[in-house]
Protein backbone atom coordinates (compact mmCIF):
# COMPACT_ATOMS: atom_id res chain seq x y z
CA UNK A 1 0.00 0.00 0.00
CA UNK A 2 1.67 3.71 -1.08
CA UNK A 3 2.54 6.00 1.85
CA UNK A 4 -0.12 8.89 3.14
CA UNK A 5 1.49 11.05 4.68
CA UNK A 6 -1.22 13.22 5.65
CA UNK A 7 -3.18 10.10 7.19
CA UNK A 8 0.19 9.14 9.38
CA UNK A 9 0.92 13.02 10.42
CA UNK A 10 -2.86 12.64 11.63
CA UNK A 11 -2.87 9.29 13.45
CA UNK A 12 0.76 10.03 15.30
CA UNK A 13 -0.78 13.50 16.66
CA UNK A 14 -4.03 12.12 18.01
CA UNK A 15 -3.92 8.38 18.09
CA UNK A 16 -3.60 8.88 22.00
CA UNK A 17 -5.90 11.96 22.88
CA UNK A 18 -8.80 9.75 20.61
CA UNK A 19 -7.41 6.30 22.66
CA UNK A 20 -7.80 8.17 26.09
CA UNK A 21 -11.20 9.12 24.99
CA UNK A 22 -12.47 6.27 24.18
CA UNK A 23 -10.92 4.63 27.11
CA UNK A 24 -12.59 6.85 29.32
CA UNK A 25 -15.84 5.65 27.41
CA UNK A 26 -16.29 2.18 27.27
CA UNK A 27 -13.19 1.47 30.38
CA UNK A 28 -11.69 -1.37 27.51
CA UNK A 29 -8.80 -1.34 26.36
CA UNK A 30 -9.70 -3.36 22.98
CA UNK A 31 -12.99 -1.33 22.55
CA UNK A 32 -10.72 2.16 22.87
CA UNK A 33 -8.22 1.06 20.43
CA UNK A 34 -11.23 -0.11 17.65
CA UNK A 35 -12.91 3.12 18.20
CA UNK A 36 -9.89 4.92 17.41
CA UNK A 37 -8.97 2.93 14.69
CA UNK A 38 -13.03 3.65 13.61
CA UNK A 39 -12.44 7.17 13.45
CA UNK A 40 -9.21 7.40 11.55
CA UNK A 41 -10.42 5.17 8.94
CA UNK A 42 -13.98 7.06 8.67
CA UNK A 43 -11.59 10.36 8.33
CA UNK A 44 -9.29 8.38 5.48
CA UNK A 45 -12.56 7.82 3.85
CA UNK A 46 -14.08 11.21 4.10
CA UNK A 47 -11.29 13.65 4.12
CA UNK A 48 -12.57 15.37 1.03
CA UNK A 49 -15.79 15.97 2.44
CA UNK A 50 -14.11 17.75 5.85
CA UNK A 51 -15.15 21.80 4.64
CA UNK A 52 -12.79 23.14 7.66
CA UNK A 53 -9.66 20.95 8.08
CA UNK A 54 -8.73 23.26 10.98
CA UNK A 55 -11.71 21.63 13.07
CA UNK A 56 -9.98 18.13 12.36
CA UNK A 57 -9.74 17.56 15.98
CA UNK A 58 -13.38 18.05 16.85
CA UNK A 59 -14.55 16.49 14.02
CA UNK A 60 -12.34 13.02 15.42
CA UNK A 61 -13.84 13.31 18.76
CA UNK A 62 -17.02 14.16 17.79
CA UNK A 63 -16.81 10.93 15.35
CA UNK A 64 -15.47 8.43 18.16
CA UNK A 65 -18.00 9.62 20.16
CA UNK A 66 -20.72 8.67 17.45
CA UNK A 67 -19.13 5.60 16.59
CA UNK A 68 -19.18 4.86 20.61
CA UNK A 69 -23.12 5.51 20.72
CA UNK A 70 -23.36 3.47 17.92
CA UNK A 71 -22.25 0.83 19.46
CA UNK A 72 -23.70 1.65 22.61
CA UNK A 73 -27.00 1.59 21.06
CA UNK A 74 -26.09 -2.52 20.15
CA UNK A 75 -25.30 -3.59 23.65
CA UNK A 76 -27.90 -4.25 26.40
CA UNK A 77 -28.76 -0.62 27.47
CA UNK A 78 -27.32 1.12 30.16
CA UNK A 79 -29.29 2.11 33.42
CA UNK A 80 -29.49 5.71 32.80
CA UNK A 81 -29.17 6.93 36.75
CA UNK A 82 -29.40 10.56 36.86
CA UNK A 83 -26.75 12.18 39.07
CA UNK A 84 -27.88 13.62 41.61
CA UNK A 85 -28.36 17.39 42.44
CA UNK A 86 -28.60 19.74 45.09
CA UNK A 87 -25.10 19.21 46.39
CA UNK A 88 -25.60 21.42 49.82
CA UNK A 89 -21.86 21.79 50.36
CA UNK A 90 -19.44 21.32 46.90
CA UNK A 91 -16.95 18.41 48.13
CA UNK A 92 -13.05 19.89 48.27
CA UNK A 93 -10.94 17.28 47.32
CA UNK A 94 -6.94 17.98 47.77
CA UNK A 95 -4.87 17.24 44.77
CA UNK A 96 -2.89 14.22 47.12
CA UNK A 97 -6.41 12.47 47.63
CA UNK A 98 -6.20 12.03 43.50
CA UNK A 99 -2.72 11.51 43.49
CA UNK A 100 -3.01 8.59 45.72
CA UNK A 101 -5.40 6.38 43.42
CA UNK A 102 -3.87 4.95 40.27
CA UNK A 103 -5.54 5.87 36.76
CA UNK A 104 -7.35 2.18 36.69
CA UNK A 105 -9.42 3.51 39.77
CA UNK A 106 -9.99 6.79 38.10
CA UNK A 107 -11.41 5.46 34.96
CA UNK A 108 -13.61 2.70 37.28
CA UNK A 109 -15.39 5.98 38.84
CA UNK A 110 -15.75 7.45 35.74
CA UNK A 111 -17.82 3.89 34.34
CA UNK A 112 -19.84 4.75 37.02
CA UNK A 113 -21.21 7.68 35.43
CA UNK A 114 -23.75 7.66 32.55
CA UNK A 115 -21.74 8.12 29.13
CA UNK A 116 -24.05 11.57 28.52
CA UNK A 117 -22.26 12.89 31.88
CA UNK A 118 -18.93 11.17 31.26
CA UNK A 119 -18.55 12.18 27.52
CA UNK A 120 -18.40 15.62 28.46
CA UNK A 121 -16.51 15.54 32.04
CA UNK A 122 -13.49 13.59 29.89
CA UNK A 123 -13.07 15.87 27.34
CA UNK A 124 -13.16 18.66 30.08
CA UNK A 125 -10.02 17.24 31.99
CA UNK A 126 -8.36 15.42 28.63
CA UNK A 127 -8.20 17.69 26.00
CA UNK A 128 -7.33 21.73 25.84
CA UNK A 129 -11.05 22.57 24.73
CA UNK A 130 -13.08 25.42 24.97
CA UNK A 131 -16.60 24.53 26.10
CA UNK A 132 -18.11 25.51 22.70
CA UNK A 133 -15.71 23.14 21.36
CA UNK A 134 -17.01 20.45 23.35
CA UNK A 135 -20.90 21.64 22.74
CA UNK A 136 -19.91 21.03 19.32
CA UNK A 137 -18.46 17.85 19.02
CA UNK A 138 -20.83 15.96 21.54
CA UNK A 139 -23.51 17.88 19.33
CA UNK A 140 -25.47 19.17 22.41
CA UNK A 141 -26.19 22.84 23.33
CA UNK A 142 -23.52 25.16 25.56
CA UNK A 143 -25.36 25.41 28.51
CA UNK A 144 -26.24 21.42 28.51
CA UNK A 145 -22.65 20.64 27.95
CA UNK A 146 -21.86 22.98 31.25
CA UNK A 147 -24.58 21.75 33.35
CA UNK A 148 -23.76 17.99 32.47
CA UNK A 149 -20.33 18.51 32.95
CA UNK A 150 -20.94 20.34 36.46
CA UNK A 151 -23.22 17.63 37.74
CA UNK A 152 -20.56 14.63 36.63
CA UNK A 153 -17.91 16.67 38.36
CA UNK A 154 -19.65 16.83 41.75
CA UNK A 155 -20.16 13.37 41.32
CA UNK A 156 -16.86 12.30 40.56
CA UNK A 157 -15.45 14.58 43.21
CA UNK A 158 -17.97 12.77 45.65
CA UNK A 159 -16.34 8.99 44.68
CA UNK A 160 -13.16 10.43 44.89
CA UNK A 161 -13.74 11.96 48.75
CA UNK A 162 -15.20 8.36 49.49
CA UNK A 163 -12.28 6.61 47.76
CA UNK A 164 -10.30 8.93 50.50
CA UNK A 165 -11.61 8.58 54.12
CA UNK A 166 -12.07 4.84 52.85
CA UNK A 167 -8.68 2.28 54.90
CA UNK A 168 -7.10 0.80 51.98
CA UNK A 169 -7.10 -2.91 51.95
CA UNK B 1 -22.58 37.42 44.74
CA UNK B 2 -22.43 34.97 47.84
CA UNK B 3 -19.42 33.13 48.19
CA UNK B 4 -21.13 29.36 47.85
CA UNK B 5 -22.35 31.17 44.40
CA UNK B 6 -18.81 32.40 43.12
CA UNK B 7 -17.87 28.67 44.03
CA UNK B 8 -20.61 27.30 41.83
CA UNK B 9 -19.65 29.54 39.05
CA UNK B 10 -15.64 28.77 39.44
CA UNK B 11 -16.64 24.64 39.83
CA UNK B 12 -15.77 24.61 35.89
CA UNK B 13 -12.64 26.89 36.32
CA UNK B 14 -9.28 24.78 34.76
CA UNK B 15 -7.18 27.63 35.42
CA UNK B 16 -5.32 30.30 33.05
CA UNK B 17 -6.91 28.12 29.52
CA UNK B 18 -10.69 29.93 30.69
CA UNK B 19 -8.96 32.84 32.20
CA UNK B 20 -10.41 34.76 29.05
CA UNK B 21 -14.21 33.28 29.57
CA UNK B 22 -16.02 35.79 30.35
CA UNK B 23 -18.60 33.44 32.09
CA UNK B 24 -15.79 33.84 35.26
CA UNK B 25 -14.94 36.84 35.36
CA UNK B 26 -16.76 37.94 38.19
CA UNK B 27 -15.88 34.78 40.60
CA UNK B 28 -12.16 35.09 39.61
CA UNK B 29 -12.28 38.73 40.72
CA UNK B 30 -13.84 38.14 43.89
CA UNK B 31 -12.08 34.91 44.53
CA UNK B 32 -9.15 37.42 44.57
CA UNK B 33 -10.70 39.56 46.82
CA UNK B 34 -11.87 36.55 49.59
CA UNK B 35 -8.62 34.62 50.92
CA UNK B 36 -10.65 32.23 51.70
CA UNK B 37 -12.46 31.66 48.18
CA UNK B 38 -9.23 32.02 46.63
CA UNK B 39 -7.49 28.95 48.91
CA UNK B 40 -10.95 27.16 47.92
CA UNK B 41 -10.25 27.91 43.87
CA UNK B 42 -6.28 27.04 44.03
CA UNK B 43 -7.85 24.04 45.64
CA UNK B 44 -10.27 23.09 43.18
CA UNK B 45 -7.65 23.89 39.86
CA UNK B 46 -4.91 21.67 41.47
CA UNK B 47 -7.42 19.11 41.95
CA UNK B 48 -8.81 19.28 37.77
CA UNK B 49 -4.54 18.85 37.06
CA UNK B 50 -3.87 16.41 39.29
CA UNK B 51 -7.09 14.40 37.52
CA UNK B 52 -6.43 15.38 34.08
CA UNK B 53 -2.66 14.50 35.04
CA UNK B 54 -3.94 11.06 35.77
CA UNK B 55 -6.04 10.55 33.33
CA UNK B 56 -3.64 11.27 30.73
CA UNK B 57 -1.08 8.80 32.21
CA UNK B 58 -3.16 5.79 30.53
CA UNK B 59 -1.11 5.22 27.39
CA UNK B 60 -2.16 3.01 24.22
CA UNK B 61 0.05 -0.10 23.51
CA UNK B 62 3.16 0.29 21.57
CA UNK B 63 1.92 -0.27 18.46
CA UNK B 64 -1.45 0.78 18.03
CA UNK B 65 -0.29 3.67 15.97
CA UNK B 66 1.39 1.30 13.56
CA UNK B 67 -1.50 -1.14 12.93
CA UNK B 68 -4.35 1.88 12.20
CA UNK B 69 -1.24 3.29 9.42
CA UNK B 70 -0.83 -0.59 8.44
CA UNK B 71 -4.72 -1.32 8.23
CA UNK B 72 -5.57 2.05 6.51
CA UNK B 73 -7.99 1.75 3.72
CA UNK B 74 -7.93 2.76 0.63
CA UNK B 75 -11.26 4.82 -0.50
CA UNK B 76 -12.43 5.32 -3.79
CA UNK B 77 -11.61 9.01 -4.52
CA UNK B 78 -14.79 10.27 -6.59
CA UNK B 79 -12.81 11.63 -9.46
CA UNK B 80 -15.90 12.56 -11.60
CA UNK B 81 -13.52 13.64 -14.87
CA UNK B 82 -12.20 10.14 -14.73
CA UNK B 83 -15.93 8.43 -14.15
CA UNK B 84 -17.19 9.99 -17.72
CA UNK B 85 -13.92 8.68 -19.23
CA UNK B 86 -14.80 5.46 -18.21
CA UNK B 87 -18.29 5.79 -18.59
CA UNK B 88 -17.88 6.64 -22.53
CA UNK B 89 -15.35 4.13 -22.50
CA UNK B 90 -17.51 1.49 -21.67
CA UNK B 91 -20.57 2.90 -23.92
CA UNK B 92 -18.33 3.09 -26.76
CA UNK B 93 -16.95 -0.79 -26.37
CA UNK B 94 -20.38 -1.81 -25.98
CA UNK B 95 -21.46 -0.06 -29.21
CA UNK B 96 -18.83 -1.53 -31.31
CA UNK B 97 -18.99 -5.17 -29.63
CA UNK B 98 -22.75 -4.95 -30.86
CA UNK B 99 -22.38 -4.03 -34.61
CA UNK B 100 -19.35 -6.41 -34.58
CA UNK B 101 -20.70 -9.19 -33.15
CA UNK B 102 -24.06 -8.11 -35.94
CA UNK B 103 -21.37 -7.97 -38.57
CA UNK B 104 -19.72 -11.36 -37.61
CA UNK B 105 -23.57 -12.87 -37.11
CA UNK B 106 -24.82 -11.73 -41.07
CA UNK B 107 -21.22 -12.51 -42.74
CA UNK B 108 -20.12 -15.42 -41.36
CA UNK B 109 -23.31 -17.08 -39.93
CA UNK B 110 -25.38 -17.28 -42.56
CA UNK B 111 -26.77 -21.06 -41.14
CA UNK B 112 -27.01 -20.07 -37.71
CA UNK B 113 -30.67 -21.64 -37.04
CA UNK B 114 -29.98 -24.07 -39.80
CA UNK B 115 -32.50 -26.48 -39.18
CA UNK B 116 -33.54 -30.04 -41.22
CA UNK B 117 -37.22 -29.43 -43.24
CA UNK B 118 -38.95 -31.43 -45.46
CA UNK B 119 -41.72 -29.20 -47.47
CA UNK B 120 -44.21 -30.39 -50.02
CA UNK B 121 -45.36 -28.28 -52.30
CA UNK B 122 -44.87 -26.53 -55.93
CA UNK B 123 -42.01 -25.67 -57.73
CA UNK B 124 -42.14 -21.63 -58.41
CA UNK B 125 -40.41 -19.78 -60.79
CA UNK B 126 -39.37 -16.99 -58.16
CA UNK B 127 -39.36 -14.04 -60.48
CA UNK B 128 -42.09 -14.26 -62.20
CA UNK B 129 -43.87 -15.08 -59.00
CA UNK B 130 -42.71 -12.17 -57.00
CA UNK B 131 -42.83 -9.71 -59.86
CA UNK B 132 -46.28 -10.88 -60.97
CA UNK B 133 -48.05 -13.07 -58.93
CA UNK B 134 -47.58 -15.91 -62.19
CA UNK B 135 -47.75 -19.71 -61.16
CA UNK B 136 -49.76 -23.21 -61.99
CA UNK B 137 -49.54 -25.21 -64.96
CA UNK B 138 -50.46 -22.38 -67.21
CA UNK B 139 -47.05 -20.90 -66.54
CA UNK B 140 -45.04 -24.16 -66.32
CA UNK B 141 -43.11 -23.76 -69.61
CA UNK B 142 -42.06 -20.34 -68.87
CA UNK B 143 -41.38 -21.01 -65.35
CA UNK B 144 -39.46 -24.26 -66.79
CA UNK B 145 -37.44 -21.65 -69.21
CA UNK B 146 -36.44 -19.32 -66.78
CA UNK B 147 -35.09 -21.64 -64.22
CA UNK B 148 -33.12 -23.14 -66.48
CA UNK B 149 -31.52 -19.85 -67.58
CA UNK B 150 -30.55 -19.89 -63.50
CA UNK B 151 -33.05 -17.29 -62.47
CA UNK B 152 -33.59 -17.82 -58.67
CA UNK B 153 -36.31 -20.57 -58.24
CA UNK B 154 -38.49 -21.61 -54.88
CA UNK B 155 -41.49 -23.44 -53.27
CA UNK B 156 -44.32 -22.47 -52.24
CA UNK B 157 -45.65 -25.14 -49.17
CA UNK B 158 -48.77 -26.35 -48.38
CA UNK B 159 -49.17 -24.03 -46.18
CA UNK B 160 -48.31 -21.28 -48.16
CA UNK B 161 -45.18 -20.50 -46.99
CA UNK B 162 -42.57 -19.81 -49.77
CA UNK B 163 -38.99 -21.15 -49.85
CA UNK B 164 -36.21 -20.19 -51.89
CA UNK B 165 -34.03 -22.74 -52.85
CA UNK B 166 -30.40 -23.16 -53.12
CA UNK B 167 -27.67 -25.48 -53.56
CA UNK B 168 -24.60 -26.23 -51.50
CA UNK B 169 -22.09 -23.51 -51.64
CA UNK B 170 -20.81 -23.03 -55.78
CA UNK B 171 -23.91 -25.78 -56.78
CA UNK B 172 -26.85 -24.55 -58.18
CA UNK B 173 -29.73 -26.80 -58.36
CA UNK B 174 -31.86 -25.12 -61.29
CA UNK B 175 -31.20 -27.39 -63.60
CA UNK B 176 -31.93 -30.12 -61.95
CA UNK B 177 -35.18 -28.40 -60.79
CA UNK B 178 -35.98 -27.23 -63.73
CA UNK B 179 -37.86 -30.24 -64.91
CA UNK B 180 -40.29 -30.01 -62.46
CA UNK B 181 -41.12 -26.28 -62.38
CA UNK B 182 -44.91 -25.89 -61.26
CA UNK B 183 -45.17 -29.60 -60.38
CA UNK B 184 -45.76 -30.58 -57.39
CA UNK B 185 -42.58 -32.22 -55.20
CA UNK B 186 -41.31 -32.93 -51.95
CA UNK B 187 -37.87 -31.13 -50.83
CA UNK B 188 -35.68 -31.90 -48.16
CA UNK B 189 -33.03 -29.87 -46.82
CA UNK B 190 -31.49 -27.56 -44.11
CA UNK B 191 -34.12 -24.64 -44.02
CA UNK B 192 -31.97 -21.16 -43.02
CA UNK B 193 -33.77 -17.69 -42.75
CA UNK B 194 -31.69 -14.33 -43.54
CA UNK B 195 -33.10 -11.02 -42.67
CA UNK B 196 -36.49 -12.37 -42.42
CA UNK B 197 -36.51 -14.26 -45.75
CA UNK B 198 -37.11 -18.21 -45.77
CA UNK B 199 -34.46 -20.40 -47.90
CA UNK B 200 -33.99 -24.38 -47.87
CA UNK B 201 -30.55 -25.81 -49.04
CA UNK B 202 -32.01 -28.82 -50.90
CA UNK B 203 -30.52 -32.15 -50.71
CA UNK B 204 -33.06 -34.11 -52.12
CA UNK B 205 -36.33 -33.73 -54.59
CA UNK B 206 -38.89 -36.29 -54.77
CA UNK B 207 -41.45 -36.21 -57.31
CA UNK B 208 -45.47 -36.13 -55.81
Amino acid sequence: MSADPEFEQLVKLYYRDLYRFGLSLTASEADACDLAQETFYVWANKRDQLKKPAKVKTWLFTTLYRKFLQRRRHETRFKDEPIDQGFSELPAVPADCVNRIDARTLLSFLEKLDPTYRAPLVLYYLEDLSYNEIAATLEIPLGTVQSRIGRAKLKLLQMLNEAAVMPKK
Amino acid sequence: MTTNEAKQKLLLYRGAMDDADPQFQDALAQARRDPELGEWLREQVDCYKAIRSKLRETEPSGDLAQKIIRQRPVPFRRDWTQMLKLAAAIIISVGLTAVAVNWWQRAWQPNAAEREVTVKGEVLDMTCYIAYNMSGPEHAADARECIRKGLPVGIKGEDGKVYLLTGPPKHSVNEELADYAAQIVTIKGKETARDGFAQIQVEEIRKF
